[in-house]
Formats: C-alpha cells, sequence, structure tokens
C-alpha cells in the first residue's frame, strides 16, 4: 500500500548568521561559524533543509572555577588557571566556539576590571582561531563595563556578546552596534518575552542576523520540559514565519547540568543514582542531546567527554 | 516654513559657500590640490561630505566636486512680493551651509587654523587630540577641541544608544551673562547630556564665558569646545553623522537614512543663544534636515507645525521672558523646553523621601497604634484624582502642598486631604486618566511605613509614628507620585506636577471636581460600544502556560481573568508596544450578530500558531474564544434546559453539569476552543454583548451563589436592560440545585425565559 | 474534520445515565471531542450515531496494553505531536531485552536487576516496566524455559521476540495468564504469528522495512482479526527513527491514516555502542513518539536519567509538577537559620533550593500547597494567600526547630506581609527578593534583618 508521506513546507526559516571574521573580513579567526538557516523542525530532512548543524561552544571560565565540580576540574586538569590555555585546550576537545564567561571578581577578590576583560579577551582569541562568545558576570553594572572594553577589545572580530536581558541589554547592543559583534538575549522560559526582547533589541537598529536568542533552560530532572517546549514554540513560530522569532537559539546545557547534584556530586547520593563519572557525562549529554532535538542551534558544554557524545550524536542525527 | 526664516537662511548659505570657494581657490592656489587634508583620528573622512555624497575627501582637490555640489544646492532668496514654497529650497541651503562649512574646516585644518588656538586654554582630563602637533602649545593646551574623535565617539555613543545619556546639546552663541552661561550648562549636565559648543555673539563666545567662570570644558566634564564661531558647529552634525555611520550600520550615500537615523535615534537639539545671524539661520536649516529642532532664547519667528523633526522645528523662548526668579530656575525652564521639543525622555528612578521604598514594602499594614495620622476611613476624607491637562499648564516636577500639613494633627488623628496629580505628554490621552489614577495605589504604598487602600474618593491612607518621625510629610506624596509616574510611564508622560490639598475650601472644590470626573469616566465606559472603535486588543500573557490561548479584548468584553479591560490594553499597548497586549485591528465585519471580524480571526490564527481559525466574539456555540485556565467564570451550555449556567472560580460545589468548577476548568482551558464551554471575566456578564448572539444575559439558568451576592447591584441592572427585572430570582444557585432535573423543576417553576426561547441548538 | 462536543452531543441518547462514567450526556461529549474517551462507554447509542461518530471519535492512534500478573503498561491513544499542543498521555514503556541464548542465571539476573531497579524522582517512585526476551537461540523450548525464568524474578510484563512462530507460541504458553507483546510479525509468518495472537487475544508487533509495506502488514494482520498492534518500521540510527516516527505520528493525527494508527516499538541498542549513545538515542524516542523502547543494556545511572526524562516529557504542561509540601532542610540549618516560604510548583521550589544550596548559606525552606503554581499564579489564584502561609508555617513544625521568629515571604507577595503578620502573632515577616537568583545576597544580609 503506497503511503503518502506528509511533508510539511514551512514559509519561515531561521536566519543564517555568521559569528567569527577572517582576516578578509576585519578578524583574524582562522574559522568562522555559520549558525541557524534552517526551514525546518530539528533533522526532519523530508521537510526541508537544515545547512549548518547544531554548534558546540565550550565554556571556560576566567579565572580557576573553585566552584565547579571537580570531575569537571579534573577532566580539564592545569588548563583551568589559564584562560588562554584553556582556550586552546577546549579547540583541541573539538569545540566549534569558546564561550568566555566573565566573573565579577578576579583571584583575591578584586572587581573585574574594564582592562582584566580586555587583557583576558585578548589572551583567549589569541589563543584560539575559533569564534568567541563573552558572557559578562550577569550584573547589569558589571556587565556594561566590562562587555564594552570587550566589544572594543575585539573589534572587528565577529564576537557574540551576552547575555543581554530585558532589564539590561542596550549598553551591550550598543556596544555590538559599534564594534560590529553579535548579541545574545536571554529570557526566562516563555515565548513572548523571547519574542519582545527580540524586538527590543532590533528596535534600537542591531542587524537581524546579529542577533541570537537563548530561551533558558534547565537541567534533565529539574525544569527541562519547560526549556524544551518553549523552544519547540519559538521554532514553530519561527517557521511559520514570525520574523521576531527567527533567531538562533543558543542553550546552556553545561551550566544547567552541572549545577545540579546529579552531576555536581558524588557523595552523600542515592545509590540509585547509579556511577558518579558515568551519570555526569550522561546528565550533561542527555540534556544537550534532548535539546537539539527542540531546536538548538548552539549548545554550552562544559565536559570535553559530553562534547565528544554530543558531536557524535549531531552527526548522526545529520546523516542523510 | 517663516518666509523671515527663509530669507535669511538662504542668504546665510549663498555668503557661506561663496566663502568656501574662495577659500578653496586660495588653498589650491597656495597649497595644490594634492595636499592632504584630513580631521585627526576619524576613519570617516570629512564626515558629512563623506556620509552624504559617499565622497571621501583626502586631498584639497577632492573638494572642488564637493564645492560644486553645495553650489548646486543653493537657491535664491525667496521674492518680497510673491510667495513661494521655499520649505525645500531652505532646507537644500542648510545641507549647502554644512558641506561649505565642512570645507572651510578641512581647510583650516590644512592651515593649521584647526582645531581653533585658544591661548591659556586647558581641556580637562584627557585632551581628544593624540596628534603630537597639537600637545605641544602650551602645558599641553592652548586649543578648542575640534572634531569628536572616533574612539570617544563610540564611547558616547553606546552612552548615546543606551539610553544613560539622553541627549546631546549644540550651543551656538553666548548666553547674556557668564552666570546664565553656566547655570544653563549646569542644568544640562544635571540632566546627563552632553553639550557641544560653538559660535559667537559679537565675538564673545559661550567657551569665552565658561573660561572665564572657570567651568572644566573636556571630555571627562561632557562638555566640548569646538570653536569659537558658527562654522564649527559642522562638528556635532559631523559627530551625529557619524553615529548613523557607526550604530546606524548605514553606508555612505544613504543621506536619506543617515538623517532619518538621526531625526529618530539620536536626540540632539540646537540652542541658540544670543541674536541669531544668517549664517545661524543657514546652519540651523542643515541641523533641521536631522531632525534637530532649534530652540532660541530671543526672539525670532517660530516654526511650529511638525515634519522634518519630531515635533517643532523653531522655537523662540526669549531669556528676558521666561517667569523665573534667578538665572537657575531659567536655564531650568529653558532646557526643559528643549528637552520636550526634542522628545527627549529623561529617566529617573530613585524615589527622593526620608523612608526606604519599594514593593517590598506594599503589603505593610499601618496599625491604629502605630499611626502618626491618617487620611480618609472613618473620620475624615481622601480622594485622588488624575487629569490630563495642556503642556504648557504642567511645570514638571513642580509639587505643592496647599493647606497645613499634619503637624498640629494630634497623634493617631485624621485630616482631609486631596491628591491632585496633573500630567501632561504627547502621548497621553483622556481615556488613561483612570489607568494611572489607579497606579496611586501602588505607587504610594511602596514607602515604608505608608498604608494605602481604596481609590478615587475612597482613598485611605495611613502614615506611620516611625515614617513622619524619619520626616515623612505630605510633600512626599507628591516625590513619590512625580518620579513614579516618569519611571514607569515615561512612554506616555511627559509632564508631572501634583498638588497636595489639605486647605478646606480648595479641598471641596477640587473633591466636587473629582467626582464629577469620575461620573463622566464611568459615563464614558458605559459610552464605549465595540461598535464604537475600529481596533480590539490582544492579550497574550497567558501563553507561558496555555500556549494557543489569545484573549480578544473589546470594549465590551473584558479580558476573561478580569484584570484587563479595553482601556488597560490601550494604555498598556502605548507603554510597552511589544507588551503582551497589541491592537488588532477589526478589519471587515463579517456577522455583527455573532461578531466575526477579518482582523480578529487573522490575529487569533497567528497568536494561536495556527490552532484557532475563526473566533466569534459574541458566541458560546460557534467558535467561541478560548480560555487560559484564569478565568473567573465558566460558561457552560446546559442542553436541557436550553441556557447557560455560570461558575464561579469561588464556588467549589457541584453543578447541573455534573462536574465542579475544576473538572470544568479543565475543558474550558488550555487554549482550545470547545464549543459549549467558555472561560470569562465576570464582570462580562453585564455586558450587552455577553453571548448576545446566543440570546444573552437570559440564557442564564444558574449562577454561583457568590456571582449573585457580589454582583447583585450590577446584575439587577442587567436584569432591568432585559426587560424582566425579577429575573435574577428565576436563575438558581447551588443552594437551589445541583443536578439537571432539580434545575428543571425550579425553572419550571419559576417560567424562567430560557425554557421558552428558540433552541440553542 | 473533527466534530465538536456539541455536535456528539446531539448524536447522543440524551439521557445524563451516567453509565458512561461521566457525569452527563454533554460532559461525556466533551471527552469524546477531546479524543478522550472511546464511544463504546456508551451503551444506548444507536447504531446510526455509531457510524457517524466512529470516524471522528476514535482515537487516532489506538490504545494498546501488556500486562504481567502485577504490572500493565498501555501505549499510544496521544492526540498531539507537540507536547505544548495538550499533553503526551502515554509513557512509553521502558523494557530491558534478555536473550534465551544466556545461561539461564544470567537471563534472571539481568532480568533481576533491571526490574528490582527502583528510583525516588520528586517523591515519585520510578521503574523500568518489562523484559523483552528474545528466542535468539532459535529452540522454542530453550525459549519457554527463558521466558519463565523471568517471570520467576518479575510480575511485569514481557515482550516476546521470535520469528519463529512455534517460539512464540511456545513462550506464549509459559507466560500464560498474563499479556505480553508477541514480536513480531513480518511478511513471511504473519498469517501464523496473528492466528497465535488473536487465540491467545494478545497485541502482536509488526515489522517491515518500509512504511508501505509496514502499512500493508497490518491491514492483513487487522484482517486477521487482531486489532491491538504495534509497529516496528525497522529503522535503528538516531536520523532514521526521528523521521519515521515522526511521519508515522503525523499519518495518524493529521491523516487519520487508520493503517499506521498505532504505538511503536524501538531497540535503542541496536544503533548504539555503549550505555551513554543508548541513553540518547532512547531519549529521543521518548520524547519523539516511541510507545515501547526496548534497552540492551542497563546501568542505574543510565535508567535514572530516562525514567526522569520521561517523567519530564510526560508532565502535563498544563499541570506542572508540584512537590511534596513540608520543610525542606537546606545545608543542614541550625534553630537560628533563616526561614523562607515558596509553593510547590516544582520549577518555583528547584529555583528557590538551588539558589540557597548553592550559596552556601543554612537555610529552612517551607513549601506551601499552593496546587502546584507558581509564586504569582497561586498568588492571584488564591492559593497562596496569608491564610495558606500561616497554616503551612504551623502546621510542618516549623517553630519547634527554630529559635527565632523571623519568616522571609517571596519578594513578589510583599502585598501579603501585613495580612501575614496578622495571621502569625509573634511572627517578623521579611519581604525577600522577587527573584530566587537574588536569595544568596539576600540570605548574607539577613542577619541584620
Amino acid at each position: 500500500m503506497p503511503v503518502e508521506i506528509p511533508v510539511e513546507q514551512w514559509p519561515g526559516r531561521v536566519i543564517e548568521e555568521t559569528i567569527g571574521a577572517n582576516p578578509a573580513e576585519g578578524g583574524t579567526r582562522s574559522r568562522v561559524v555559520k549558525v541557524g538557516g534552517e526551514n525546518t523542525l530539528p533533522f526532519l530532512f523530508t521537510d526541508g533543509e537544515m545547512p549548518n548543524l547544531p554548534r558546540i561552544a565550550i565554556e571556560i571560565a576566567d579565572r580557576r572555577p573553585t566552584e565547579w565540580s571537580p570531575l569537571l576540574l579534573e577532566a580539564w586538569g592545569d588548563v583551568v588557571d589559564d584562560p588562554a590555555k584553556w582556550a586552546k585546550a577546549a579547540e583541541e576537545a573539538g569545540a566549534d566556539l569558546v564561550l568566555l564567561q566573565l566573573s565579577l571578581t578576579r583571584d583575591g577578590g578584586n572587581p573585574t576590571t574594564a582592562a582584566d576583560a580586555k587583557a583576558l579577551t585578548r589572551a583567549v582569541l589569541q589563543a584560539t582561531g575559533l569564534p568567541i562568545l563573552v558572557f559578562g558576570p550577569g550584573q547589569v553594572d558589571a556587565d556594561n563595563e566590562l562587555l564594552v572594553a570587550v566589544a572594543e577589545e575585539a573589534a572587528g572580530e565577529r564576537i557574540v556578546l551576552g547575555i543581554c536581558e530585558e532589564k539590561n541589554y542596550r549598553t551591550i547592543v550598543a556596544a555590538a552596534m559599534a564594534n560590529g559583534h553579535l548579541v545574545n538575549g536571554r529570557t526566562a522560559m516563555d515565548v513572548n518575552l523571547a519574542k519582545q526582547l527580540n524586538i527590543l533589541i532590533a528596535d534600537m537598529g542591531l542587524p537581524l542576523d546579529r542577533i541570537i536568542m537563548d530561551p533558558t533552560t534547565a537541567s534533565l530532572g529539574y525544569g527541562i520540559e519547560y526549556g524544551y517546549s518553549v523552544m519547540e514554540r519559538l521554532r514553530l513560530a519561527a517557521l511559520q514565519g514570525d520574523k521576531m522569532t527567527q533567531f538562533p537559539m543558543l542553550v546552556t546545557p553545561g551550566f544547567e547540568a552541572w549545577r545540579q547534584k546529579e552531576a555536581k556530586v558524588g557523595e552523600g547520593v542515592p545509590a540509585s543514582w547509579g556511577d558518579w563519572r558515568q551519570r555526569a557525562v550522561l546528565w550533561e549529554a542527555l540534556t544537550a542531546s534532548d535539546l537539539i532535538l527542540a531546536g538548538a542551534d548552539i549548545v554550552v558544554l562544559r565536559h570535553p567527554e559530553t562534547v565528544k557524545r554530543v558531536r557524535t550524536f549531531i552527526e548522526r542525527l545529520m546523516a542523510k | 516654513m517663516s518666509r523671515y526664516i527663509a530669507t535669511r537662511a538662504i542668504r546665510g548659505a549663498n555668503a557661506i559657500v561663496a566663502e568656501a570657494e574662495a577659500l578653496l581657490q586660495k588653498a589650491l592656489a597656495e597649497k595644490g590640490p594634492d595636499t592632504p587634508v584630513a580631521f585627526t583620528n576619524t576613519a570617516y573622512y570629512l564626515p558629512v561630505i563623506y556620509a552624504m555624497l559617499s565622497h571621501p575627501v583626502s586631498k584639497i582637490g577632492d573638494m572642488v566636486p564637493v564645492l560644486e555640489y553645495a553650489k548646486s544646492l543653493l537657491h535664491p532668496p525667496p521674492d518680497e512680493k510673491w510667495w513661494v514654497p521655499y520649505l525645500g529650497e531652505t532646507l537644500d541651503c542648510g545641507m549647502a551651509t554644512l558641506l561649505a562649512e565642512e570645507i572651510i574646516e578641512g581647510i583650516r585644518f590644512v592651515y593649521g587654523e584647526q582645531p581653533e588656538r585658544y591661548p591659556g586654554f586647558r581641556m580637562t582630563g584627557s585632551a581628544s587630540f593624540t596628534s603630537p602637533e597639537f600637545e605641544t602649545g602650551e602645558e599641553g593646551g592652548g586649543y578648542l577641541n575640534g572634531p569628536i574623535d572616533d574612539i570617544q565617539l563610540r564611547s558616547w555613543g553606546i552612552q548615546l544608544v543606551d539610553g544613560r545619556m539622553p541627549a546631546f546639546a549644540a550651543i551656538v552663541g553666548a548666553a547674556r551673562t557668564n552666570r546664565a552661561a553656566v547655570a544653563i550648562v549646569r542644568e544640562l549636565q544635571r540632566r546627563n547630556i552632553l553639550v557641544f559648543l560653538c559660535g559667537n555673539v559679537n565675538g564673545r563666545s559661550i567657551i569665552d564665558q565658561l573660561h572665564e567662570e572657570g567651568v572644566e570644558m573636556g571630555y571627562d566634564t561632557y562638555i566640548v569646545p569646538f570653536g569659537r564661531d558658527t562654522i564649527a558647529a559642522i562638528y556635532p552634525l559631523g559627530f551625529a553623522t557619524r553615529s548613523a555611520l557607526t550604530f546606524g550600520g548605514l553606508k555612505p550615500g544613504q543621506w536619506r537614512e543617515i538623517l532619518l537615523y538621526n531625526k529618530y535615534r539620536v536626540f540632539a537639539f540646537v540652542l541658540a543663544l544670543g541674536e541669531v545671524d544668517d549664517l545661524k539661520y543657514a546652519t540651523a536649516a542643515g541641523a533641521i534636515s536631522y531632525g534637530f529642532p532649534v530652540i532660541a532664547d530671543t526672539v525670532i519667528p517660530q516654526i511650529l507645525p511638525t515634519g522634518i523633526t519630531r515635533y517643532e522645528h523653531v522655537i523662540s523662548m526669549p531669556w528676558e521672558e521666561i517667569e523665573a526668579e534667578t538665572d537657575e530656575e531659567k536655564a531650568a525652564r529653558l532646557v526643559q523646553k528643549c528637552i520636550e521639543v526634542r522628545g527627549v525622555k529623561v529617566k529617573i528612578t530613585e524615589v527622593p523621601i526620608p523612608v526606604p521604598y519599594g514593593s517590598a514594602f506594599e503589603g505593610e499594614v499601618v496599625r491604629k497604634a502605630d499611626m502618626r495620622v491618617e487620611f480618609g476611613g472613618r473620620a475624615s476624607r481622601a480622594f485622588e484624582y488624575l487629569r490630563m491637562v495642556p503642556m504648557d499648564q504642567v511645570e514638571d516636577g513642580k509639587i505643592e502642598v496647599i493647606g497645613p500639613g499634619f503637624e498640629d494633627v494630634p497623634v493617631g488623628g485624621a485630616m482631609d486631604l486631596g491628591i491632585l496629580v496633573e500630567v501632561a505628554g504627547r502621548k497621553m490621552q483622556e481615556d488613561f486618566e483612570p489607568v494611572l489614577e489607579r497606579q496611586i495605589h501602588y505607587f504610594i504604598n511602596g514607602a515604608s511605613g505608608v498604608q494605602h487602600i481604596g481609590q478615587r474618593d475612597i482613598a485611605w491612607i495611613r502614615i506611620s509614628k516611625t515614617a513622619a518621625e524619619k520626616g515623612f510629610n505630605l510633600r512626599h506624596f507628591g516625590d513619590i507620585l512625580y518620579t513614579r509616574f516618569h519611571a514607569d510611564f515615561g512612554a506616555i508622560v511627559d509632564k508631572v506636577q501634583v498638588k497636595i490639598i489639605t486647605d478646606p475650601a480648595l479641598h471641596a472644590e477640587w473633591l466636587q471636581k473629582a467626582r464629577e470626573a469620575y461620573e463622566y469616566r464611568n459615563r464614558r465606559l458605559a459610552d464605549l460600544v465595540d461598535e464604537a472603535v475600529d481596533t480590539f486588543y490582544s492579550c497574550v500573557l497567558c501563553q507561558s502556560f496555555a500556549p494557543t490561548h489569545c484573549c480578544v479584548i473589546s470594549p465590551q468584553r473584558l479580558g476573561l481573568c478580569g484584570a484587563y479591560n479595553w482601556l488597560d490594553c490601550k494604555a498598556s499597548y502605548e507603554i510597552n508596544p511589544t507588551g503582551p497586549n497589541q491592537p488588532i485591528q477589526k478589519g471587515q465585519c463579517l456577522d455583527p450578530e455573532k461578531g466575526y471580524f477579518t482582523g480578529v480571526n487573522e490575529y487569533v490564527r497567528v497568536a494561536s500558531q495556527g490552532k484557532v481559525e475563526s473566533v466569534a466574539v459574541y458566541s458560546i456555540m460557534e467558535n467561541p474564544m478560548t480560555a487560559c485556565g484564569c478565568f473567573e467564570c465558566i460558561v457552560m451550555v446546559i442542553p436541557e434546559a436550553n441556557g447557560v449556567m455560570v461558575v464561579s472560580r469561588e464556588d467549589p460545589s457541584m453543578t447541573p453539569a455534573g462536574m465542579t468548577f475544576s473538572t470544568l476548568a479543565g475543558m474550558a482551558g488550555g487554549g482550545l476552543q470547545t464549543p459549549g464551554v467558555m472561560g470569562v471575566g465576570k464582570y462580562y456578564l453585564t455586558s450587552p454583548k455577553f453571548i448576545s448572539a446566543d440570546g444573552g444575559f437570559k440564557r442564564v439558568v444558574w449562577m454561583s451563589s457568590f456571582l449573585k451576592q457580589t454582583m447583585a447591584e450590577e446584575l439587577k441592572k442587567v436584569c432591568e436592560r432585559e426587560g424582566d427585572p425579577d429575573l435574577l430570582d428565576k436563575i438558581a444557585d447551588e443552594t437551589i440545585c445541583t443536578d439537571v432535573e432539580g434545575l428543571l423543576a425550579f425553572l419550571e417553576e419559576k417560567g424562567h425565559p430560557a425554557l421558552s426561547m428558540p433552541p440553542l441548538f | 474534520m473533527a466534530l465538536t462536543g456539541l455536535q456528539i452531543y446531539k448524536l447522543l441518547p440524551q439521557t445524563n445515565c451516567k453509565e458512561c462514567g461521566f457525569p452527563t450526556c454533554l460532559a461525556f461529549a466533551m471527552k469524546l471531542a477531546a479524543k478522550q474517551a472511546e464511544l463504546s462507554a456508551c451503551p444506548y447509542v444507536s447504531e446510526e450515531a455509531k457510524a457517524q461518530l466512529d470516524a471522528a471519535a476514535a482515537p487516532p492512534i489506538r490504545l494498546v496494553s501488556v500486562a504481567g500478573p502485577g504490572h500493565r503498561v498501555e501505549v499510544g491513544n496521544e492526540t498531539v505531536i507537540f507536547r505544548h499542543e495538550k499533553t503526551f498521555y502515554h509513557p512509553p514503556g521502558l523494557f530491558l531485552r534478555v536473550k534465551d541464548s544466556w545461561p539461564l542465571e544470567q537471563v534472571k539476573g539481568a532480568a533481576k536487576e533491571a526490574m528490582d531497579y527502583t528510583v525516588i524522582y520528586v517523591g515519585m517512585n520510578l521503574h523500568l516496566d518489562g523484559v523483552a526476551v528474545e528466542a535468539a537461540s532459535g529452540d522454542p523450548e530453550t525459549f519457554a524455559a527463558a521466558v519463565k525464568a523471568v517471570q520467576e524474578v518479575t510480575d511485569r510484563p514481557l515482550i516476546l521476540m521470535a520469528s519463529d512462530p512455534a517460539a512464540l507460541k511456545a513462550g506464549l504458553t509459559a507466560a500464560d495468564g498474563t499479556r505480553p507483546l508477541l514480536y513480531a510479525a513480518t511478511a513471511e509468518n504473519w498469517q501464523a504469528v496473528a492466528e497465535i495472537a488473536k487465540s491467545a487475544n494478545v497485541p502482536v508487533a509488526v515489522r517491515a522495512d518500509s512504511l508501505d509495506d509496514l502499512a500493508d502488514l497490518t491491514e492483513k494482520v487487522k484482517g486477521a482479526g487482531i486489532q491491538d498492534i504495534v509497529l516496528d518500521p525497522g529503522v535503528r540510527d538516531p536520523a532514521g527513527t526521528l523521521v519515521t516516527l515522526t511521519q508515522l505520528r503525523r499519518l495518524a493525527l493529521k491523516k487519520n491514516f487508520r493503517p499506521l494508527g498505532f504505538p511503536i516499538i524501538t531497540f535503542p541498542g541496536e544503533g548504539a555502542s555503549d550505555v551513554i549513545e543508548e541513553a540518547q538515542l532512547a531519549a529521543e524516542h521518548i520524547a519523539k513518539y516511541a510507545g515501547f523502547i526496548v534497552l540492551d543494556r542497563f546501568a542505574p545511572e543510565m535508567a535514572y536519567a530516562l525514567l526522569a526524562w520521561r517523567v519530564n516529557i510526560y508532565t502535563n504542561p498544563q499541570e506542572p509538577i508540584k512537590v511534596q509540601p513540608g520543610i525542606y532542610e537546606i545545608n543542614s540549618p541550625t534553630a537560628d537559620a533563616p526561614v523562607m516560604i515558596t509553593t510547590n510548583f516544582s520549577i518555583t521550589y528547584f529555583s528557590v533550593a538551588n539558589e540557597v544550596d548553592g550559596s552556601g548559606l543554612p537555610g529552612w525552606l517551607l513549601v506551601a500547597d499552593a496546587e502546584g503554581m507558581s509564586v504569582l499564579t497561586a498568588w492571584a489564584a488564591g492559593k497562596f494567600d496569608a491564610e495558606k502561609i500561616a497554616k503551612t508555617v504551623k502546621t510542618t513544625g516549623i517553630e519547634e526547630k527554630i529559635t527565632h521568629r523571623k519568616l522571609i515571604i517571596p519578594g513578589a507577595v510583599a502585598v501579603l506581609m501585613g495580612e501575614v503578620e496578622e495571621e502569625l502573632p509573634g511572627w517578623q515577616i521579611l519581604v525577600g527578593p522577587r527573584e530566587a537568583v537574588d536569595l544568596p545576597g539576600y540570605l548574607k544580609l539577613w542577619k541584620s534583618f
């Protein structure tokens, strides 16, 4: 019996965006990364195309992240003391992108200054040829001060500045506009909030192909279903033609998974949770894989083993 | 446009272009066409020329076609006798002036005459000029600024774009006195407005005035002295032009887009101090092309209609006529006017009162024992009234306490109080008055030690002893309201003044006026019918948990949660144009009875992500509106009774449908269209449009007693309107029956009209 | 076009006899319209109406159940493609495969370990659903022995896997008295397998390598009198399962294509080389449309992750997960540690608990029963008011655990402060931050309040 396969062709398409600039484009990156551009739900190649596979960013901290799980510190070894070396190690671990997360303070408790942020950005740019993302500490004043400096230092490199939130996006967007960068806009797991922030950012005049949206997610077992459904809805809206949702989506499963006990700690947890090492990687890998199925275009990860796992999964999904 | 201004501007343009031509000829002859020309530290060549004409000038010879182009823009002055349109001519001449001025400054750079020498002057902090030749002057100074370099452009540009710096002011000329000059500049600084200085009046410049008064000028103080002639005004315009290229992502040659970018995004204005000569008029015409209005402190003809600029083009506010005692007050008025004319929004966040302020204190209760004084309640009368008045009748930030304070009221006592808030705004509408007025409750409650209950003329406010001891007094109500209305409603409110009225005679007078206003608003609300408007509003606030639900809110059908009526949505949209309440153009009415509109259908289809194809706004039987889960009541068809029941959220009992509210909620909610079931706001029951397609309120055969009791007054009126004053008694409730059999018996006994109405389906 | 509840109501007897289990005919009609009820529940519906309603009222994906002596698993009867559209109703059964070619002790050991496994997640006791026994030996008696061995260690449902009808029959006999799923009818053996299934009245899986062939086969099996069918479209890799299972779901829901309107069985282990890879694939199948998932590997951490994911995906988006109301101790609080209160909406609870936990500061977190709503929603709905807060404080016994009397309420309900003070005499009510993320900073200052 011939079965008529239902095909869904959508009027909308996610904007294809380029992160990083090579010397010809005014930067120094040896690789540039394209994200987005799909006109189908993830990996449904009978419906449409997905010109760029979901990308993996590895998150590195600007100083030894003592609050991170010992498993992560062990996996990376000494490079966690030196963002430049860490960036290089991340590249070797198979990252497409390197995300530098700035802290509020330096070792010893002094506040991170604009000069520190510049130096860190410069060091990471020199250490890796990959495009980078730089996220501020998440406090309005600090973000505005540090990210403006970062934007200047990386002028021409087409980096991603984050995180824009509704309460604080204007300065970051302005800094991106002035120096040719992209921004990552984060909202709290809500389709309309995401859309609203996108509109606000676009209203400032930043070209649409320089906006990435981060609808926020949660870890497996800790509310991931909200993020998952919001991402599915945003992607459906984009495909249906809603311009202000047609941005690539970035999510941070590494951060989310590793702050949960399942990944973070090996003691004082139920025996039924099983082997810590495998569970930790599994927790991060499943969180990331599931969000990729919901439409993530960039996943930010932490553990090198997870990177391999997620990379293989993506490649297998891309096999047409 | 004023012919006087046109004449002067066109004359000025002709003169400056001639001057530029002479200077260019001289430079070509003396220096030769290949001599390099450049402003310092910019990648944008001569920026106005580069941006407008996409023509990079890097040597003297490159200026020749620019000058020719400027000449082609010139027009003769308007004829004395015959009226012809001259707006276009004047703007052309303005642009020619800017091109000529930039040519002149470029050549002056070649001759080392720019930046302007100014012996004895030294810029504060980091100077603009990193080029060594300018550092060799006396003690590293001796020069004014000249053009702003690209690094500073980006730094200030970010602040202008993100709103930390609300605007920049280009001041041209000289103030009446040194003191006035300082007052004006300080007033601008106080508001974080970047100050650019240039020009002179009879050889005396505001730069001289500030210098004499010891005012620090430089990048660090946000006061930039460009040059002591009018031509230096090209630098601020070059700054604005480069902003459009840097931040607007625009390319040289996109002159129209660049000018529009400035009109909509660069909040700049020209403040002309002192006599305005031809060249100043000509330069001003150039500035107007950018959308920058001109405010003069002398008597000049005004150009009030809007168009090229957002609001008025040219405003005259003669210094001598400003009603104020001191120069400082005059400066404040003048700057306030500039801000209004350019549409600059100034952000204020701190509430200046002696007690802590924040939402954390909203729920505080001030008990009788802790109370210093109360207004309203049993022992006194308090009212609050917010009204919209014309712009010129509001002095922004003015707070008056009219009558005695509460110092003489015994501890624990009461006094009469009236709070009159007068607001003005270009986007303010009379319909927003009640929406804003309701905010007074929340705003005042935010003060620690102050409790606010009620609204309108049943307001009741208490101030605690602690708050009073800390110095909280009546004036602070004004401070709170002024700050919060600006902070939260800045999108629609430009100016706010507050009168706190305790004077008995005035209190009585204003209470009367307020009551008239309340009554007027009530009538206005009653008159507001769906047919009278062409726009409904959406509410998608609940899509976070009901992703396909979209409320359609019309004047006669409020949101199902009861929290948003049409006016609220309208105001919410003005305040937050990207927010959850968006206008829905009704479009063509396909069926007035059932309430089908093309615009509503289209909107809902998109907002529901294709789940809902069409909505009958007035029917429960056919394509009813969807619901999230926040509804105050559920209406459900009782087929056996040929009517509907209304169950309120507060009612936990069984209903004739065999289900309780919570079971029904699962059916009504979730953003699915379920004919026969609908979630509504309880005041929709009183609307003439309540399921009007299906027979209206007469269909109600059963209703939770909670509704009958709490809405007795309103429902009684509805019954009268429906021509059946006893209808409410014919409607059953949970105390009468909770099953269909009982219901039918009751309806038969009472002769409920639904039984004899046409079959529901 | 689907019928609305009102349209269906017109076709029902309108007697409100309640025998269908619903209070009124209209309520039943509404449920039918939502495809959450079967018309067969109405004993009095006329044949004419039945004919009219049948097409519209039957669930587009058939509900199929399997059962062991102690457990039952129902899958199918899904109504949406995306969970946000309504909800996913029947979580896929997670089975572990054992083979009869293994030593019996190994078969028993593997089955027992997996079936005994249990983990507590948000107050729920989660476990796997059953065992798939594969006739790898090719010998019906060996197979029957393996089936018996598995039944000794579990009372959960079985999937009997064999291509040889004789083996299936032997396995079925060994599993007598239960309702296993037979796997699988193929183009080669379908008559025999269908006959066995029909006589035992058990569901049967059909396998074909294309949807065309699969549809042919289901029609044949249906023709042989089998209603309860499960589909194996033969794909095993992540891309193939995602695309094919999506197409099957769309065919059933959007085209109402009856030949393929059945639950689907998948085998993630066949497309994976280790535990993590198998888990990734199984997770895809949980999210994207599997009805039965047969695992080849078992590890506690894998089971925990998949079970949690299954709960997450099958949570009704309109009825969020709740946590147990009560006292939660964070970072071993002492009698002078701060006391906070929030609602029992899981996300709210997790946000607050995570922030306090991450701050390293000790605290007592009171969770009020707010019917699973977030703070603001619960407040608006009257489920988190002063009375509820006071009741939570009084009934949890927190007063015995602490020496102070200070309660931090969420900043979003600052308006409740005065009322809570009224309700809780002797307590000082502090208004905390609006957002959980600001709690660590707030708690650092707590001593000064």
